[in-house]
């Protein structure tokens, strides 16, 4: 295993300079009396996007969401959600949609309730298209969602946060209980929306599955211990970076000009994920592209690995 | 926000209204034939002036009915336990406050609604009962002079709705900080049965000073029907309570109480009329009787020994009432203040 040594360098942001971001924090940190849940979390989304939100079990993923809900207060740093301070005002939550991660609905209730709720809760509510789209599913609306099952419910809970008309929406693991096909329906219900939406909607979304985020998203956000490895146009990224397949030999002259992500030997090779500051000049390297799955799971391994907690955050725009 | 509160509690107001009607039309029913048998009662009793003996006689007022009136001693915890704590705790438990939460409506937009819908249920449907268990004890209030002791007074006029608005509020600020419902549903129960116990037994006898009448040790004194006794004893010459022990008869037949009085407290010329007394007595009684007795009663009442009754009249039953209703309404407000301060500043 490599130390990767040092700050990394921003990650390249397709839109730097160009579209405004959707989403912004510097610094984010939340801290709660045993742990901090989220460190310095500096990350920038540009509207109308899909981001992923990748990241191991407790790495902050849940943290992050809420705070830009305006469900939790950050302890530390600044999150603009759509240019402001996510706040108690009903402007601002009529700008975004929230869905948590065991996608609580009321169960006693049915998605027609839910439905009727929602437009008395709501200044914009696009009543119709939510039935629409649940009736092409062929989900209940007037059964207790209680007993739908967890694609149907999955799909009650998009419709809502979509009838609001969000600007900004944030979902938290919505396809973890979901079985293949209601996932990709989940995901074409999201990417049809997103699409519809013409760019004034930015969607962020946490999830395990990094071939679905592949499909849906473009944009991408890491976090490893409650810190961001990576933020940026999953394009970038992916150009970014490199697999190195060469001899087993000392790598301080490589990890000079570029940042080793993660190494893994065998006797007589080695395999590098590389974060690239450069061409690669040793011949005795064959250099080949990364799919995103290697990539995600090269800054999770190297997180896992004991000698990497120092691992600092990178992805921050300056 | 409002439809959201009706279509979560529809299901419980109905069966709240159901109880309603169903406690309603036992007292209705046995309400009015207490109060005919009481009007009957009451006009033959005038024409033969025997009204004031009605209370050895007469009973009035169905058991059963009775007992159900007794039970609504517990409609304003029940209230607090069932309603009140899962309110905000049940959404937080359930994940259901983070739907809410980021509808377009604030947090504290939300509580106002929800609260404010509970609220007034509460004391609406506090105030039937109340009301209701007032109208029903009309003739026994009247016959038994209850009205003001504890147990009766909890169960009419206005505090029964104050307690409902309290129960209610502490259920709500319980769930709101503790988030879990079985926890805020313990927490509501010890905190309302500790606040009214000691608000019942320690408090209410001091809303007002109670009125203290000096009697003489040779007559008996009670005050108007229906007044709260709160206490009485005997003093000396000087005011000073005397502590009575416990009445103990010596072999020769002489009690160590008499009239309400120690005879180690006697002066020596009454003392000397102790064993006349008690020897012109057939049977010993700590009162006594006869001729020599009341030669020792008078001596007690002139050596200055007084009998006194502590009271709370019933004329004050009313601000009595207002007093306790509006110490539980403050506890209320301060509750749910609590309850909006929590749910707004603490993260979800």
């Amino acid at each position: 295993m490599t130390r990767p040594e040092g700050r990394l360098a921003a990650a390249p942001n397709a839109d730097a300079g160009g579209a405004r971001a959707a989403i912004e924090t510097h610094g984010l940190t939340k801290r709660y009396p045993r742990v901090t849940a989220l460190s310095d979390c500096s990350i920038s989304i540009p509207a109308g996007r899909i981001s992923a939100l990748v990241g191991p079990n407790g790495s902050g993923k849940t943290t992050l969401l809420r705070m830009l809900a305006g469900l939790a207060r950050p302890t530390g740093g600044t999150a603009a959600v759509l240019g402001g301070a996510p706040r108690q005002d009903p402007a601002f939550l009529a700008d975004i949609g929230y869905l948590a991660q065991d996608i609580p609905l009321y169960r006693r209730l049915s998605a027609d309730d839910h439905i009727r709720a929602g437009a008395h809760l709501n200044p914009r509510w696009d009543d119709a298209a939510a039935r629409a789209r649940l009736l092409d599913l062929r989900v209940p609306l007037g059964q207790p969602v209680g007993t739908l099952s967890g694609g149907q419910r999955a799909q009650v809970a998009l419709s809502l946060a979509l009838a609001k008309q969000p600007r900004v929406l944030l979902l938290d693991e919505p396809v973890a209980a979901l079985d293949p096909l209601a996932r990709r329906q989940f995901l074409a219900t999201l990417t049809s929306a997103v699409a519809d939406a013409a760019g004034d909607l930015t969607v962020l979304l946490s999830s395990h599955v990094i071939a679905d985020l592949e499909r849906v998203c473009d944009h991408m956000v890491l976090l490893t211990a409650s810190r961001v490895q990576l933020c940026g146009d999953i394009d970038d990224l992916l150009a970014a970076h490199k697999v190195l397949v060469g001899p087993r030999k000392d790598t301080s002259a490589l990890e000079r000009a570029h940042t080793v992500v993660q190494s893994t030997r065998t006797d007589r090779q080695s395999t590098l994920l590389v974060r690239l500051a450069g061409p690669v000049l040793d011949p005795a390297y064959q250099v080949s592209d990364v799919s995103l799955e290697d990539l995600v799971l090269g800054y999770l391994g190297a997180d896992a690995a004991p000698e990497n907690a120092h691992l600092t955050a990178v992805g921050e725009n300056s | 926000m409002s439809w959201l509160v009706w279509r979560q509690y529809r299901v419980q107001a109905a069966i709240a209204g159901g109880l309603l009607a169903a406690f309603a039309l036992v007292l209705l029913v046995t309400g009015v034939q207490m109060a005919s048998q009481w009007r009957s009662v009451l006009s033959a009793c005038t024409a033969d002036h025997s009204c004031s003996s009605l209370v050895n006689s007469l009973s009035l007022g169905n058991h059963a009915a009775y007992d159900l009136t007794f039970l609504t001693l517990i409609v304003p915890a029940v209230i607090g336990l069932l309603i009140g704590a899962p309110a905000v705790a049940g959404e937080a438990e359930t994940g259901t406050s983070s739907f809410v939460w980021t509808q377009s409506v604030t947090r504290g937009r939300w509580l106002m609604a929800k609260a404010g819908w509970l609220l007034l249920a509460a004391a609406v449907w506090g105030g039937c009962i109340a009301a209701l268990v007032t109208w029903w004890s009309g003739p026994r209030n009247a016959l038994y002079g209850n009205a003001f002791q504890p147990n009766d007074f909890d169960l009419q006029g206005v505090v029964p709705v104050a307690y409902a608005l309290f129960g209610m509020a502490l259920g709500i600020a319980a769930g709101a900080l503790l988030r879990r419902t079985l926890p805020a549903i313990a927490v509501t129960l010890a905190g309302f049965i500790g606040v009214r116990v000691l608000v019942a037994e320690i408090v209410r006898p001091h809303y007002m000073t109670a009125v203290t009448t000096y009697y003489s040790v040779r007559s008996s004194w009670t005050p108007s029907s229906g007044s709260w006794v709160l206490g009485g004893g005997v003093v000396n010459k000087s005011g000073q309570l005397l502590a009575v022990p416990d009445i103990v008869v010596n072999q020769g037949g002489v009690p160590n109480v008499i009239l309400g009085v120690p005879v180690g407290d006697l002066p020596a010329p009454c003392k000397a009329l102790v064993h006349a007394a008690v020897g012109s007595m057939s049977r010993v009684t700590p009162n006594g009787s006869g001729a020599p007795m009341s030669h020792l009663a008078s001596c007690i009442a002139s050596a200055g020994f007084r009998q006194f009754t502590r009271y709370q009249p019933i004329s004050r039953y009313w601000a009595f009432q207002s007093i306790e209703a509006c110490i539980f309404l403050a506890l209320a407000a301060a509750l749910v203040g609590i309850a909006f301060r929590t749910v707004r500043r603490r993260d979800a």
